[in-house]
């Protein structure tokens, strides 16, 4: 062989080896994520995107999804949507219609939701929910969506149980209750405490923008209430719970809430919080939290130099979810078939959450996922883990299945 | 030549209209025209009252809450045909504009603006905690779509119903209701002085005005298919006050090419990220400083220049 067919052939060779490599090379699977990165819902949605982020470059360093012989990367696009139907409605249109994604992610807020839901049902596309509680979501059997955060009657129950079970008969309640799902939390409580011949005394309302909730804490004080509920939005509820010490308030005060440390820490001091019980899914706290979950909060204050919030890990399962479930229906194209795996999977092993799978699976036949639900209670700076509340996953997903 | 020259832009807007769904690849497009349709309709509305009568109203939306309630109520609760509560629609809410606009319209200025904030809110008030029939804020879905979704569909029947009713603006403000709003607008005290009751055109102005609003409700509720009170807020009203400001007050085109923007531009600006609604802002902060006659007004100052350097150089 001559020099020149020598050299030839190692260039013939090396490029074969460099098509060869391009054409192994991973392809790309694109995911959408439409949340409040603004606003006031962005105190959930804007860790829930980070977390789907997040998710996504784990993924894809330790390897990305496998189906037959391909690997996809995942690359993720995050949309705003405000928290507001119409602006969520544009968002997935954009990402479904203009970007060509085939799964969305994120989904923190139940009006937004809602709009989403009412629609994509006839989409060729599948929509994982996050943190959004509102139980309607999953009650219309959409085949293709699932969401990982269980609605709110399902805590309010196990709660209304606990706070019956610590002996306190006459409760006041303050919260946004002109939002369905904490309306939902309370009305479930209100039947646990009424079999325990308990009652709630006061509903009093505050919106997501109020700052100042004296006028309604004063109110609540004349009546001698044995103790206090508030359900709501992290900042409300911290100036709620600031305010009832101002006010010289001593008496236990229940929350749901689903804020970090760092979210009240904002509008309280620790001494104003000291007591304070969340009455919510066991979401993440480290003290809670399961080996993943301590990693997840390493990884994610890490990289985003911010605690991240309890609810965010359900956007983070949602993407572990998802990649077992195109690797076990092997395909990103046919998202009938992924859509059908999800209902068909096991609690993948690197979710945060801690699931309680109904017949052995992630998701119900609603689509709606149960994690466990948990007393924490705000000791010396910290959200403590105190104990599990009594929740039977099955029996509710049997009730939610009656509904429509 | 002149007539020519004014009707020409509007055949080519809407030639460039009527083929819009066939030259589209991408349906998000489609589905952003549809929602700036239905926002022509809402904004001629309110170019009726604000602009051509100089009340600045805040309920645009709350009207269209009650157009998009009304018509999905009475199909979900009675079984009406779709087409049937869509025509209810602004029917219902023109009783509501008769109730409200009285006793709103015995003032003026700021003090109207500040009624019809405060209708506004009592509108989505009601729609949060009248729950037993509205949802609430959860809101209502599977709210029926005509012709089973189809969007191609829907937009030629939000476009014939935003051509109709913008050519129904032009020819109220044509008319000689139109001229005594225009009157109303320069010096209410003369119209009154001249024994005209400015009353009944203003009350026209604000029921009309709302029957346009109701419509575009009825329709936003059949094309999304969801509503909960949250999109019939005070946020949505100064959208419309917006669309008629940025496009031009008191002109026909105005509110339609403004309409066009409040969709399109928070869209557009979806590459700034976060930085979206402060650009948003921004852009429409000095739009209003700058552009105080809107897009058209300053079209129809720079037309004019331009003919009359033409006429002095012919001369």
């Amino acid at each position: 062989m001559s020099k020149h067919k020598f050299t030839r052939a190692c260039a013939a060779l090396a490029l074969t080896l460099v098509a060869g490599s391009s054409l192994a090379a991973e392809k790309k699977l694109t995911v959408g994520v439409a949340d409040a990165l603004t606003g006031g819902g962005a105190v959930y949605g804007l860790p829930q995107a980070n977390a789907v982020k997040m998710a996504a470059e784990e993924i894809n360093a330790a390897g990305g999804i496998k189906v037959g012989a391909d690997t996809y990367k995942i690359d993720v696009i995050a949309y705003d949507d405000k928290a507001n139907p119409t602006e969520a409605t544009n968002a997935v249109r954009k990402l479904i219609d203009r970007d060509g994604v085939k799964y969305i992610l994120g989904f923190c807020c139940s009006g937004s939701t809602s709009a989403v839901a009412s629609f994509i049902g006839n989409e060729k596309a599948v929509m994982l929910v996050g943190n959004a509680a509102e139980r309607s979501i999953t009650t219309k059997k959409i085949p293709n969506l699932v969401r990982t955060r269980p609605p709110a009657d399902y805590t309010g129950q196990a709660a209304g149980t606990f706070i019956a079970r610590k002996g306190q008969k006459r409760i006041a309640v303050l919260g946004a209750l002109d939002v369905g799902f904490y309306a939902q939390y309370v009305d479930s409580v209100e039947r646990e405490i009424k079999k325990a011949g308990g009652e709630i005394i006061a509903r009093e309302v505050f919106s997501l923008k109020d700052r100042d909730m004296t006028p309604q804490l004063t109110k609540i004080r004349g009546l001698n209430p044995d103790a206090i509920l508030v359900v709501g939005y992290v900042e409300p509820a911290a100036f709620v719970y600031r305010q009832a010490v101002e006010l010289g308030m001593n008496i236990p005060r229940y929350g749901f809430t689903s804020g970090s440390e760092e979210q009240f820490l904002r509008v309280t001091t620790s001494e104003q919080m000291e007591g304070v019980w969340d009455l919510r899914p066991t979401e993440l706290t480290l003290l809670s939290a399961s080996k993943n979950g301590i990693a997840y909060h390493a990884n994610y204050t890490k990289k985003y130099n911010a605690s991240p919030s309890p609810s965010s890990p359900y956007a983070y399962d949602q993407l572990y979810a998802l990649k077992a479930a195109i690797e076990a229906a092997g395909t990103v194209d046919n998202t009938d078939a992924v859509a059908k795996a999800l209902r068909n999977l096991a609690v993948p092993p690197q979710v945060v959450m801690q699931y309680q799978p109904v017949d052995g699976k992630m998701f119900d036949v609603n689509g709606q996922a149960y994690t466990s639900n948990g007393a924490f209670q705000w000791q010396k700076g910290k959200w403590v883990f105190v104990e599990d509340l009594p929740s039977d996953s099955k029996a509710y997903s049997q009730f939610l299945s009656t509904l429509n | 030549m002149n007539r020519i020259l004014v009707l020409l832009p509007w055949l080519l807007a809407l030639a460039l209209l009527a083929v819009l769904p066939q030259v589209l690849s991408v349906k998000y497009y489609l589905h952003l025209s549809i929602l700036a349709l239905i926002w022509v309709i809402v904004a001629q509305g309110q170019n009726l009252i604000q602009g051509f009568t100089g009340y600045v109203s805040i309920v645009q939306a709350g009207f269209m809450g009650i157009g998009a309630y009304g018509s999905t109520l009475m199909g979900l609760n009675f079984q009406w045909p779709l087409w049937a509560t869509m025509v209810m629609a602004p029917l219902i809410t023109a009783l509501f504009a008769l109730a409200t606009g009285y006793p709103s319209l015995r003032v003026k200025g700021h003090y109207f603006a500040i009624v019809t904030l405060a209708f506004n809110l009592i509108i989505v008030i009601v729609l949060v905690n009248y729950s037993e029939l509205t949802k609430g804020e959860a809101g209502i879905s599977n709210i029926p779509k005509p012709w089973g979704g189809n969007r191609e569909a829907f937009y030629y029947l939000a476009l014939a119903l935003a051509v109709s009713l913008t050519g129904l603006a032009a020819l109220i403000a044509r008319s000689r209701v139109g001229e005594i709003l225009l009157a109303i607008r320069q010096n209410e005290d003369l119209v009154a002085a001249l024994g005209i009751a400015a009353w009944k055109y203003k009350l026209f102005a604000f029921v009309i005005s709302a029957m346009y609003a109701g419509l575009g409700g009825a329709l936003y509720a059949h094309f999304q298919g969801f509503i909960n009170p949250e999109i019939f807020g005070v946020a949505q009203s100064l959208d419309a006050i917006l669309a008629v400001i940025l496009g031009g007050s008191g002109t026909i085109a105005g509110p339609a090419i403004g309409a066009f923007l409040v969709v399109f531009l928070p869209e557009i600006l979806r590459f700034a990220d976060s930085f979206r609604l402060i650009l948003y802002g921004l852009i429409l902060v000095l739009a209003t400083i700058f552009m105080p006659i809107g897009i058209v007004g300053i079209a129809k100052a720079a037309f004019a220049r331009l003919t009359r350097r033409e006429a002095g150089h012919g001369g």
